[in-house]
């Protein structure tokens, strides 16, 4: 008889930290999506009332109300909500009458793209900060940029955009856009100078967190016995950095960075509002004002469907980078 | 309305704004115009001819430039945005609507009624029909001319029975079914009942001409401006109508309008250039707009946000209450604490610029004395009320605040509720015993035909008082001018005495506009509609 081969799944323990995630994100999407449902059902009104306004009779609402399926019971209109999700269709926005893929889809890459450029630029500058601090722990650059960094944790997000427009838009310097909004059916990177103050509003505010956690890390790292023994060995300063300690803190660094992602997938909502951006912030605070209950749906498991994914990505980069972890105890 | 009034002070492009601007100045700014004036003849008459002089000083100060292209940024939009002229219901939507629509009548700058598509609006003699004759030679934006049916057509969409319209209540008394036409341009509608309120309520705001199969989502109207492209809560974009009726609107070529969440970034994409005119600003916003370089356009007009009593509940049905109650305001106090140096007293009444609203009437001042003994005797010495209130009109919520703090010294302690805008207009709305509603401009008998009679639309008081009713239903079959002013001021009597009304009417609030320094003509309307009165027309940039 030959002996059992290990299955596929008990070889490669990645695969299976990321079915086994992706198992338990499908089933919290499931939970969130009926969330949603009975939240919007709890607040008063629903799509009719909100699209016709007070100024409409009870006549006109019931007839809209029958025209949106709006009479029939909560659980009949998730039922029908959610078969038609598992066809992947996401259905009609009621206030819009369109499909709702039309409706979101420019607003999420626009979003996106918010998100992904700043994440991408703060995480860049915070981390090089970072490591140049922790080399000069205690010097002078260091205690300024961890001076700075502290205080800016404490500006909400509105603050510094404020501040930014301020600066550059309004009341000092008139060159850049104080607000921006892109013509329908443009995405953002068409119109690169719209960006610009979303974008540093949002590095700006994630900078500190991303920056305090690489000077933490890499200190620890820099006081290892490893980094001891590479500079006894006579290892140039520049390459102790590089190859000995920076890999080695690479792993809290990274779930910081995560983090930071899933805080920029809720944040951007108020930068985008200060800017009158047009992405999903905006287009959830529409839909809810409008009780548009597949826009909101959609959303918000885009939104929760984003959180799962990064939470994955970064277990899986964390797993990549600490080799001892990869296998069974 | 028989006369054919002309086609509105648009055409005079950018005429004197003293006729909408606040009431605090007035006087003071009419007596520094007349000196202006006497000055002015007083040089022309020296020159030779004082009329002609004149006449070249202002068209050398007002001469509009055409092209360009406008951008409007405006709040309360959101995806339930909407072309449809007769669903339209934020001043997102009005903004857009009136761009591209025109109505039979339609307000002028002083918020009175004119003649617009209609070249001739008629009642019979005890209103019970309506002959409508509208102007030679208008056009569709796509080409084909405004007939007789296009009216008879649009009050049957309205009117649609098994989908009645947001203006549907209004117009109940017409008998579409039976409308005549009489010729290409000409069409007689009988009326259920007597209906003098006809034609000025064809200027209020739902009843836009559209073509025989109007499709809303290729919205083809006789505006100044045709739809290029139109994205709910976010942007659309018009174009100049080459061929519009009223001769040389509009000046700009394209006219972009966005939607903004708030005044924050209204402004700032106001001072940073990348818009041309912003809407609905509150008090608070005009010095940042005017440190940034931009002007300041207040419309003083006729909206109003009323406190709302339930005649049918208690404390509410006791008279003395409702009185004491509009007593205790001091409504100067009011307007100088929400609105700063904006805003007019109001006396409880509505229907403000109506030529039959009753001026008449004493203004209403706080009284606390009287307050306390009218309570005293209806045995309310301390009465606990909860006012429920919410953001729904510039300065709502600081007017109740306002309100429970001057009520405090008649003894009355006022809770507030305040609840989000989509609470206080759902399912409860028109049911609340002690509530804030606001209203946009109405002339007296369509407001009171909402507001006052049972069976009204909003008829959130619930008023039902046998005298008023016996007086209203005169007033609406009554046709001559000066039986209506009579009747009219009856019936204000009525409310003002608080037999037929449960509102407290402390004010009428300012629009607050504003527009980058190079925009001009952009003048306040009485209606107190954003953009004078929607009116972006007129607007031009140098």
């Amino acid at each position: 008889m030959a002996l059992r081969r290990a299955s596929p799944l008990e070889r490669h323990p990645l695969a299976r930290l990321v079915l086994g995630r992706l198992v338990v994100g499908i089933g919290t999407l499931l939970v969130v999506s009926i969330l949603i449902f009975y939240a919007t059902e709890v607040l008063p009104g629903n799509a009719a009332y909100a699209i016709l306004g007070h100024n409409a009779s009870a006549q006109e609402v019931h007839v809209l109300e029958v025209e949106l399926h709006l009479n029939r019971s909560t659980i009949a209109q998730y039922g029908s909500w959610l078969g038609n999700m598992l066809r992947g269709n996401p259905g009609m926005s009621l206030a819009a009458s369109l499909p709702v893929w039309t409706v979101v889809k420019a607003r999420l890459i626009n979003s996106a793209v918010l998100a992904l450029v700043s994440g991408l630029i703060g995480t860049l500058i915070a981390v090089g900060l970072g490591v140049v601090a922790a080399a000069r722990k205690d010097g002078k650059l260091d205690n300024t940029l961890s001076a700075t960094a502290l205080a800016v944790t404490a500006l909400p997000e509105f603050v510094v955009a404020i501040a930014l427009v301020m600066l550059f838009a309004t009341i000092v310097f008139r060159i850049l856009p104080g607000i921006s909004v892109l013509p329908p059916g443009t995405y953002a990177w068409q119109r690169p100078t719209l960006l610009v103050l979303p974008v540093a509003s949002l590095a700006i505010i994630i900078v500190p967190y991303i920056f305090r956690m690489t000077r933490a890390a890499m200190i620890e790292a820099l006081e290892s016995d490893w980094v001891e023994m590479a500079r006894l060995k006579g290892v140039p300063p520049l390459r102790v950095l590089a190859r000995h300690a920076l890999p080695n803190a690479l792993a809290p660094i990274i779930q910081v960075v995560a983090l930071t992602f899933l805080y920029l997938a809720g944040g951007i909502v108020i930068v985008e509002n200060t800017f009158a951006y047009p992405g999903i912030g905006q287009g959830l605070v529409n839909a809810v004002t409008t009780r548009d209950i597949p826009v909101i749906q959609f959303i918000v498991l885009a939104l929760a469907a984003f959180y799962i994914v990064v939470n994955i990505l970064a277990d899986v980069a964390v797993l990549l980078v600490t080799p001892r972890r990869r296998f069974p105890r | 309305m028989g006369t054919d009034a002309r086609t509105g002070s648009r055409e005079r492009g950018d005429s004197p704004p003293a006729d909408g601007s606040r009431e605090g100045t007035t006087r003071r700014d009419m007596l520094r115009t007349a000196a202006a004036l006497a000055g002015a003849g007083g040089l022309g008459m020296l020159g030779g001819s004082g009329i002609a002089s004149a006449a070249a000083r202002a068209s050398i100060a007002a001469a509009p430039k055409r092209g360009g292209t406008l951008r409007a940024g405006v709040t309360s939009g959101s995806s339930a945005d909407t072309l449809d002229p007769h669903t339209w219901l934020t001043n997102a939507d009005g903004t857009r609507v009136y761009q591209l629509f025109d109505s039979l009548l339609a307000f002028d700058k002083n918020a009175q009624p004119q003649l617009s598509l209609a070249q001739e609006v008629t009642p019979n003699k005890n209103a019970t029909a309506w002959t409508i004759r509208l102007r030679k030679g208008i056009t569709f934006h796509n080409g084909k001319p405004v007939t007789a049916d296009d009216v008879i057509y649009t009050f049957q969409r309205v009117l649609n029975p098994k989908k009645p319209l947001l203006g549907a209540a209004n117009m109940a008394p017409l008998n579409i079914a039976a409308a005549k036409k009489l010729d290409a341009l000409t069409v007689r509608i009988p009326c259920h009942t007597p209906f003098a309120a006809f034609a000025e309520l064809q200027a209020c705001y739902q009843y836009f001409i559209v073509p025989v199969g109007f499709n809303p989502k290729k919205p083809i109207g006789t505006g100044p401006f045709k739809a290029q492209s139109f994205t709910p809560g976010q942007q659309s974009t018009f174009v100049r109508n080459p061929n519009y009726w009223q001769r040389g609107l509009p000046y700009v070529d394209t006219l972009v309008i966005s939607d903004y969440a708030d005044e924050t970034s209204q402004i700032n994409g106001l001072i940073s250039g990348q818009l041309d005119v912003i809407d609905s600003l509150s008090a608070d916003s005009i010095a940042a707009v005017t440190n940034g370089g931009g002007k300041i356009v207040v419309s003083e007009g006729g909206s109003y946000t009323p406190f709302t009593m339930r005649l049918d509940q208690s404390p509410f049905n006791d008279i003395r209450v409702r009185q004491a109650l509009r007593l205790v305001v001091d409504r100067k106090q009011m307007i100088k604490l929400v609105f700063g140096n904006y805003g007019q007293i109001g006396n409880d009444l509505f229907g403000l610029y109506d030529s039959a609203y009753d001026h008449a009437l004493p203004q209403r001042t706080q009284d606390i004395e009287q307050a306390k003994s009218l309570l005293k005797k209806a045995g309310h010495e301390k009465l606990n009320l909860t006012l429920v209130t919410a953001d729904i009109a510039a300065g709502s919520i600081k007017a109740a605040e306002v309100f429970a703090q001057q009520a405090s010294a008649a003894g009355v302690t006022v809770t507030l509720q305040q609840v989000p805008v989509s609470t206080i207009y759902g399912p409860n709305y028109l049911k609340w015993t002690f509530a804030q509603d606001t209203w946009t401009y109405y002339p007296y008998l369509p407001n009171a035909q909402e507001a006052l009679i049972p069976g009204g639309v909003f008829n959130e008081c619930h008023v039902n008082d046998p005298a008023y009713n016996k007086l209203f239903k005169q007033l609406a079959a009554t046709t001559d001018p000066k039986a209506r002013t009579e009747l009219t001021h009856e019936c204000q009597t009525r409310e003002y005495n608080g037999n037929a009304s449960g509102y407290i009417v402390p004010y009428f609030q300012p629009e607050i506009d504003a527009t980058s320094s190079h925009v001009h003509g952009l003048t306040p309307s009485k209606t107190s509609n954003p953009f004078g009165g929607f009116d972006l027309a007129s607007i031009w940039l140098s």
